[in-house]
């Protein structure tokens, strides 16, 4: 398959991640949307890499992954501490910083 | 490589369904599930694209390691027995709009593309290549992606902390 | 008129002085705060320039001809000659005002300390200063060589003429006498400074004596000529009281009666009449102009002595005989004898103020200004002698000066071939013996008609000053009998002396001795007493004038000023907050909001590279 099918594969899967950032309530079903646009990101990187005959590109995967995995236990770690201190994680409630 | 456009053709299609599962489901749970479709699908592209380490790390950490923290934190943060774990969507419409509107963006880009060229020649296996690296050019930003971790950790273990 | 000049550096001392009297008065605040110094500096002052005043008469050189009376020095340069001049022109006209207005000031500055007793000691260092400050505006007025340098102590007599009648300021009625009297003489004002500088367009200079040669030399536009000079004479028609800006007169009575005597009898007001008298030879080419000012002239005459014959307050009944005089010298002066309109000047000048000085003495006996309410004074010679003289002056009884001086107007306009006015003064010599009579029987010789507070101990200065004012009116009438030569028709003046006779008669029967009663004499002349008591109703007009367009006009500009534009700038900061207030609606603090937000940014940056590419 050439180049340009990985990377609209890439493309729509990060429309799709985008989607669910922008419209899931949950805290929770937000990052499972970051973790789908991260994932199109590393497709890309591979794609190029293999097609550039480049082992950046696995290599720069690696460390992608690496830094998600890090990213997500924070980021449930606060959500865990928001949910404990305001009883809920629907991104509606969590307006404080509201102008 | 012929065998290789129906694989990409069923792995896309696998892959696909389950991103949109991940997104549209009202529950949850099963979207954690998706998401652990998804991932596994992602991680047969990296073999598709000769790159066998990579799916391996794929398999380990995310489809095993992120799905298990995300669905403890889903128990964590839902009434658990008899509670719904429903959630309704917020604006689907302006959200799916910006998300074509993306796609189209990047493909706009995409179609200006050269033709194609075939895939340069590439070694099965370069795991030990990567290894290499890592240690070598690519030390520091290992190191320091070590020291992140380590940062990861502790501010988890600060957040899971109880008061008092 | 002009054929003699007398010596610049007199006339510079007597103008100087009273100048620096009242620079020290201003300055120096002990000094003015100690009443006695202040009326010592101040009289002191005005003692010298007399004195100087009549040794520039006495001094005084027959003027080669086509030589300038004046000596200027350079003020405003310009290029080709200087725009403006300052200095002064010492000829027969101004040396006889500034004899006039020095020995008037002396006088009454004198009499004031006597009349103005009561007042505190600090307001009556003011008032001094005032009247230092006035002495030098005046003298300046009549000593300018030029139109500018008239104008601007023009100007600055009449600031001294509001703060004069003004200077019981926290009087209600006194205030907006000031202020009308300022706003009034402002009016033709604006027509006078108006004239002047059209004039200096057209001819260049401001200078008299230049602006006469090129007057005599045909130089001047002659068609643009009238119009100027009218508009020159407007300034007149303010400051001398002609019809229609005499209103602000009669309510000028209620500064201090001394005031009254030397700015609204002798001097100030004499200031219009003596600005056409000195810019005659200007006049004279311009015959329309002159013919109005002589029929505007008889008929403030005629307007203000029907206005005299029906007031009370004895003041007011002067203030009106003062326009009525004043009419008299611009009639002169319109029908081509602008001397005898002079001669006139100086004797009233004289005899008016005596008259104030000595209703000053009565008011003081009675405490009251109205006629009515005094009488009784027949034992007192000394108390209604003086004002008596300056009476049968007043009313042209020979041989008191006003007899000779009235008959050379009449005679001037007689000449002149102005027929409508001549009849008009003759009815107002009638009408002025009349009232004046009327006052005198009222004041001094009727039986009162109740036992009011008299208070006949008059302080020695004040009779003091109004015996001198009675000697020197006598004098000036037996001057004038000694040098008089007849002008005009010979039976003048057996008219004349029938008129005066027939008013003294009138005003006996009706008064002293009631064989018709004034009653029925008003009822007969009903509508002509109906509408001098309203006063013509010109008051009213230039009230509703007021009220009408000025507050009228201010009220707009006010309006605009808030809505319009304070509106503006409200209506920007409203809008600058509403703003404000809808933008700060963007910050949800939904976090998928601001992520919107960053993918639209994307989307930007797509289309950017895209158009970038092309």
């Amino acid at each position: 398959m050439p180049l340009g099918a990985y990377l609209t594969l890439a493309a729509l899967v990060f429309a799709i991640g985008l989607f669910g950032v922008l419209t899931r309530r949950n805290a929770v079903g937000i990052l499972l949307g970051i973790e789908l646009m991260l994932n199109a990101v590393n497709i890309n990187l591979v794609a190029f890499g293999r097609f550039h005959a480049d082992l950046g590109g696995t290599i720069f995967s690696l460390f992608t992954i690496s830094i998600t995995v890090a990213e997500v236990a924070v980021g449930l770690a606060i959500v865990i501490v928001i949910f404990r201190v305001r009883r809920t994680i629907e991104a509606d409630h969590l307006d404080l910083l509201r102008g | 490589m012929t065998a290789e456009a129906p694989a990409f053709v069923a792995v896309a299609v696998v892959l696909l369904a389950a991103s949109l599962g991940v997104v549209l489901t009202p529950n949850l749970f099963h979207a954690v599930l998706y998401l652990a479709v998804a991932l596994v699908a992602t991680g047969v592209v990296f073999l598709l694209l000769d790159a066998p380490f990579l799916f391996g790390v794929q398999l380990l950490l995310y489809a095993g390691g992120v799905v298990t923290i995300v669905v403890f934190a889903i128990m964590l943060t839902e009434r658990l027995v008899g509670a719904s774990i429903r959630q309704a969507s917020r604006y689907l419409v302006n959200g799916a709009l910006l998300s074509v509107a993306v796609f189209v963006g990047v493909v706009s880009f995409l179609v200006q593309m050269p033709a194609s060229a075939p895939r340069p020649a590439w070694a099965a296996d370069l795991t030990a290549a990567v290894g290499r690296a890592l240690v070598g050019p690519f030390a520091v930003p290992f190191e320091l992606l070590g020291v992140l971790l380590v940062i990861a950790l502790l501010g988890a273990l600060y957040f899971a902390r109880t008061e008092g | 008129m002009s054929a003699h000049v007398g010596a610049a550096p007199l006339a510079l001392l007597v103008l100087g002085l009273p100048f620096a009297s009242f620079l020290l008065l201003a300055l120096a605040r002990p000094v003015r705060r100690s009443a006695p110094a202040a009326a010592t500096v101040s009289i002191g002052a005005i003692t010298v320039s007399l004195l100087a005043a009549v040794l520039t008469i006495v001094t005084a050189v027959a003027r080669p001809p086509r030589q300038s009376p004046s000596t200027t020095w350079w003020w405003i340069p310009a290029d080709g000659g200087p725009m403006a001049t300052v200095g002064v022109m010492v000829d027969d006209l101004s040396m006889w005002m500034l004899l006039l207005v020095t020995f008037v000031s002396l006088l009454v500055q004198v009499y004031s300390w006597a009349y103005l007793h009561d007042e505190p000691r600090a307001s009556l260092g003011r008032y001094y200063a005032y009247h230092s400050l006035f002495a030098f505006s005046m003298l300046g007025l009549v000593l300018a060589p030029s139109f500018i340098q008239m104008f601007i102590f023009w100007e600055l007599v009449g600031l001294c003429s509001y703060l004069l009648i003004g200077f019981w300021y926290d009087r209600p009625s006194a205030a907006r006498a000031a202020v009308k009297a300022f706003w009034i003489t402002k009016l033709g004002d604006l027509g006078f400074v108006a004239g002047i500088v059209m004039l200096w367009a057209v001819a260049g200079t401001f200078d008299f004596w230049t602006l006469f040669r090129m007057g005599a030399a045909g130089s001047l536009p002659a068609d643009m000529l009238p119009p100027i000079m009218f508009l020159i004479y407007l300034g007149a028609v303010g400051k001398s009281a002609q019809f229609p800006l005499h209103v602000w007169l009669p309510d000028a009575m209620e500064g201090p009666t001394p005031v009254s005597a030397l700015i609204h009898a002798a001097t100030m007001v004499t200031a219009g009449v003596f600005m056409v008298t000195r810019a005659f030879p200007l006049f004279q080419l311009v015959p329309d102009v002159l013919t109005l000012i002589a029929w505007v002239g008889a008929g403030t005459a005629l307007l203000a002595a029907s206005m005299a014959c029906v007031e009370d307050d004895i003041k007011r009944v002067l203030a009106y005989s003062t326009i009525s005089q004043l009419g008299y010298m611009m009639a002169a002066a319109g029908a081509g004898a602008p001397d005898a309109g002079f001669l006139h000047l100086l004797v009233h000048g004289v005899f008016k103020a005596l008259l104030f000085l000595g209703a000053g003495i009565v008011i003081h006996v009675f405490h009251t200004n109205d006629v009515f309410r005094m009488g009784g004074l027949r034992g007192h010679p000394r108390l209604w002698l003086p004002f008596l003289v300056a009476t049968l002056a007043l009313a042209g009884v020979p041989p008191l000066p006003g007899f000779f001086t009235k008959e050379a107007v009449l005679a001037g306009v007689f000449e002149g071939h102005l027929g409508w006015p001549f009849l008009m003064l003759a009815l107002t010599a009638f009408l002025t013996a009349f009232y004046m009579f009327r006052v005198v029987f009222l004041t001094f010789f009727v039986r009162p008609h109740h036992a009011g507070h008299a208070h006949h101990h008059v302080p020695w200065l004040m009779t003091a000053v109004a015996w001198v004012l009675a000697v020197v009116t006598l004098a000036m009438g037996a001057q004038q009998a000694w040098h008089h030569q007849a002008e005009g028709p010979g039976w003048l003046p057996g008219v004349s002396v029938a008129l005066a006779a027939a008013g003294i008669g009138l005003a006996w029967v009706m008064y002293q001795r009631p064989l018709v009663d004034p009653a029925r004499m008003a009822a007969a002349l009903r509508p002509i007493d109906w509408m001098a008591r309203r006063r013509y109703g010109l008051d009213a007009l230039f009230a509703g004038l007021y009220r009408v367009g000025l507050l009228a006009f201010s009220r707009l500009v006010g309006w605009i000023d808030r809505y319009l534009v304070d509106g503006v700038v409200n209506v920007l900061s409203a809008w600058t907050l509403r703003a404000g207030d809808r933008l700060r609606g963007l910050q949800s603090g939904q976090p998928q909001d601001y992520v919107y937000g960053i993918a639209l940014g994307a989307l930007l940056l797509f289309v950017i590279a895209q158009w970038r590419m092309r």
